[in-house]
């Protein structure tokens, strides 16, 4: 078998990082995906991870460390958000366009900004590697970005954590929410910014594209499959974790590019999900509220 | 910056307020003046665009910006509703139905909002989302997804909600919207069954007369400024579609309110007192 081999051959060092990576970021994308497609924000995930591309570019034309640039990329990202939200709020635009605009919009800036820094200034480790942001790399993933991807991860799973009663209202219904007192504002700025921070430590593995489908899959996937809360969540991470890792020994024995093998094996087991019959609206165990406890 | 009172004993007190909606030729309330006593139900009555929801979302702090006083419970409306002073069941449901959540969980959600995020539910907490889902007759119901209930059922389940935190006003905005008389009825017989059993105070905003009518002490006509009426038990829709068409007409033009049966809402009078207040 292939993937035995490569992770305990020669070169194991430089594959090992990214297996390690994927774990942390196949639980934190997946918990997030929960809400993500409960609030229906599978389309505004796609404009975040796209947004990255332009503060990947604004980082690179900066001339900035891999340290200072990721935190310029998740700004990014969160500020991109919360523009949508804006643009959305005022009725300028509808919410779908106001996406695109974002979308195509950081697309275009990343471009323009990398061929600026590759041509007229001179290339950075970030600039050079842009092909791989796209569609994710595994051996781009440096030990120094599993750590990041670990401490990222323990961050989100605090946060949701101490935040469960006010998100999880916020989520269910927004309006009734902030009328008991929940900061509604907050609440989604607090899940675009934990979705933009885990998009950003997921780019090198998923690539900007594909980074999408590891904050959607999973929670559509579990949704499907139960209605309980705990349970969904549950299998949410479980399945993350099962197309995340399933989709590196599928790159590893095919030696195809990691990001798409991995959106692939999620997919797959989204349309499993959908082929198992939906949980009936029955009675739910008596241990139902326990979740929220 | 709008100016508060303090150290008042009413449960609801609007000083002359007025507010503006940013962007808007006319004001949306116009000098209102309003007490509503602790343990009183007063319904507040009047037409689409009337004010009627304004008022409401002054009451819970969602609006600033309003000139005049208002206090909640003696405290400024966000003070009271960050305290859980004031509950509300909104008119317009917006939960997403399709999350996997239990209809205890749903009440749950509301009880448990100001608990420690470190603290799990306790005792206490657990104990009003019982009482209350008891209150409104969806015990059985508990475990179910709340995907999985009827719209009146639904709706018992957001008054749980409410009074789940133990508040000290309940305030609903258009709580027979789309119920049919039969529903209506046993709208106003739960709500008569809360009061009795928690002393709460109730402000209900509708333009249905019929809910006004049925569970409330008094009712005030709302049409930007407003006018009370004496409107004990049994004010008769025929009075009270007078009253309308007197008081609302000038704002509004001509106003139809539906003359149901003498069953519907049993004999009684309401006064009106032009242009001014009585109580």
């Amino acid at each position: 078998m292939k993937t035995i081999e490569i992770l305990t051959g020669p070169a194991a060092d430089l594959f090992w990082p990214g297996v390690i990576a994927a774990v942390a970021i196949a639980a934190q994308c997946a918990a997030l995906s929960v809400l993500i497609v409960l609030k229906r924000l599978a389309f505004l995930g796609q404009g975040i991870t796209h947004a990255a591309f332009g503060g990947v570019g604004i980082a690179a034309i900066l001339g900035l460390s891999a340290g200072a640039g990721f935190v310029v990329v998740a700004v990014f990202c969160v500020l991109s958000a919360i523009a949508v939200g804006a643009l959305t709020e005022k009725k300028k635009v509808s919410s779908d366009t106001a996406i695109a605009l974002l979308l195509v919009g950081s697309m275009s800036l990343g471009a323009i900004l990398l061929h600026l820094r590759l041509t007229r200034i001179g290339p950075t480790p970030m600039a050079a590697g842009w092909e791989s942001l796209l569609f994710g790399s595994m051996l781009t993933v440096e030990p120094r970005d599993a750590m990041l991807a670990w401490v990222v991860a323990c961050i989100v799973a605090a946060l949701l954590f101490l935040k469960r009663r006010p998100l999880l209202f916020w989520a269910f219904e927004a309006p009734a929410a902030e009328a008991f007192g929940v900061a509604a504002g907050a609440m989604r700025l607090l899940l675009l910014t934990l979705a933009a921070l885990a998009i950003v430590v997921s780019m090198k593995l998923a690539g900007v594209v594909l980074a999408t489908a590891l904050l959607v899959l999973p929670g559509a996937a579990a949704l499907q499959l139960s209605r309980r809360l705990g349970v969904v969540f549950a299998l949410a991470i479980a399945l993350g974790e099962v197309g995340v890792l399933g989709g590196l020994v599928v790159s590893f024995e095919t030696d195809l590019p990691a990001g798409p093998c991995i959106v692939g094996c999620l997919a797959a087991i989204l349309a499993l999900a959908w082929v198992i019959p939906t949980p009936k609206a029955g009675t739910l165990p008596g241990t139902a509220g326990k979740f929220l406890s | 910056m709008p100016t508060e009172i303090n150290s008042n004993p009413a449960a609801i007190e609007f000083d002359s307020v007025s507010y503006t909606y940013p962007g808007a030729e006319r004001s949306a309330l116009e000098r209102i003046s309003l007490r509503v006593e602790p343990g009183e139900r007063l319904g507040v009555l009047g037409p689409n665009g009337g004010g009627k929801s304004t008022l409401l979302k002054i009451a819970l702090g969602m609006l600033t910006g309003y000139r005049g006083a208002v206090t909640v419970d003696g405290e400024p409306p966000l003070t009271a509703r960050r305290r859980g002073r004031i509950a509300c069941v909104l008119q317009k449901c917006e939960a997403e139905l399709r999350f996997p959540l239990s209809v205890r969980q749903v009440v749950q959600l509301a009880a448990t909002q100001r608990l420690s995020p470190w603290k799990r539910s306790n005792g206490a907490a657990r104990d009003d989302v019982d009482r209350a889902l008891e209150l409104v007759g969806v015990t059985d119901l508990a475990n179910r997804p709340i995907g999985a209930i009827s719209g009146g059922q639904l709706q018992r389940v957001l008054i749980a909600r409410a009074i789940a935190t133990s508040p000290a006003i309940l305030a609903l905005d258009e709580p027979t919207v789309g119920i049919d008389i039969e529903g209506q009825a046993r709208f106003a017989k739960l709500l008569d069954a809360i009061h009795k059993e928690l002393n709460l105070t109730i402000i209900i905003v509708s333009h249905d007369v019929r809910a006004i009518a049925a569970g409330c002490d008094r009712v005030a006509c709302l049409a930007r400024t407003l006018h009370f009426h004496d409107a004990p038990q049994g004010l008769t829709p025929q009075v009270l579609a007078e009253v309308f068409q007197h008081d609302v007409a000038g704002a509004f033009g001509e106003v139809h309110v539906e003359a149901h049966t003498a069953e519907d809402c049993p004999g009684g009078h309401v006064h009106a007192h032009e242009g001014g207040q009585s109580s």
